[in-house]
């Protein structure tokens, strides 16, 4: 019965058990990480504004948006996912969330950045309610750990607005 | 291995098992890095299964001393006597 491979098998259960424990205990050690994140949006430019021909209203812009996430990243963080959505209200409905850019982070190094761009996903209402209109930029992230939970936040930057003419 | 090899063996396995364990969650955690820590909980695993898998001498320093087969004949095995069984008696009759 105390064999060679009984040992064997006895010692690889055991050590997997154990290493499972030390994943929980890992993921438990992210709740001691208190992020505070920082981040910045700037609209430097509205290319195009416009009225597609089936009625739905589509805006270009060119934004600047600068971050600092490095707080988020813990020994347990595999990657964060973030991404910019633009968050307005209409008459039908009382959140409308477009996602403008998104990105993936893979490491702490990468977790500050600056970066000018147009919009990665095209900004289209589903009706025509732009002109005019007052929106906030939320910058959303996504905390991939290595084991254990996801955790997700978000900054929302209020105070953005489209002009009242197409252009 | 003997029965006192086959005791030590299963402490040592659990005990080196655990205390590599804390060793890596530790170092990981201190050197904020993940990697540490798995390498150092499987290269602990490889270790001790190099240390209480295989036959060692060591687990074999407490042999058996069976008894010599004339000394066996000299004291033969008590031969069973047949008792009273249970299952024999007469059935009483029950309602």
């Amino acid at each position: 019965m105390h064999s060679f491979w009984y040992r064997a098998n006895a010692l690889l259960t055991f050590a997997v058990t154990i290493l499972a424990l030390m994943c929980a205990m890992a993921s438990i050690t992210d709740h001691l990480n208190v992020p505070q994140p920082q981040a910045d949006v700037q609209v430097s430019n509205i290319n195009w504004f416009r009225k597609q021909p089936n009625g739905n209203d589509e805006v270009s812009l060119t934004l600047t948006i600068s971050a600092d996430l490095q707080s988020t990243f813990t020994w347990n963080t595999k990657q964060v996912f973030v991404f910019l959505a633009a968050e307005y209200e209409t008459p039908k409905n009382s959140l409308n969330q477009v996602s403008l850019w998104d990105g993936i982070i893979p490491s702490k190094d990468q977790a500050k950045f600056s970066i000018q761009t147009t919009n990665k996903y095209r900004f289209i209402d589903q009706g025509s309610n732009l002109r005019g209109k007052e929106f906030n930029l939320t910058l959303h992230w996504h905390v991939m750990p290595k084991t254990g939970r996801m955790f997700a936040d978000k900054i929302v930057m209020p105070g953005f607005g489209l002009p009242q003419e197409y252009r | 291995m003997d029965l006192q090899g086959q005791k030590l063996s299963e402490h040592l396995m659990q005990i080196l098992l655990v205390v590599f364990a804390i060793a890596a969650f530790t170092t990981g955690y201190m050197t904020g890095s993940f990697e540490n820590m798995l390498l150092i909980s499987v290269g602990g695993a490889v270790l001790t299964l190099l240390i209480t898998v295989p036959d060692w001498s060591f687990f074999n320093r407490h042999p058996l001393n069976w008894l010599a087969s004339q000394e066996a004949e000299q004291n033969p095995k008590p031969k069973l006597q047949p008792s009273p069984s249970k299952r024999f008696t007469k059935k009483t009759s029950s309602k």
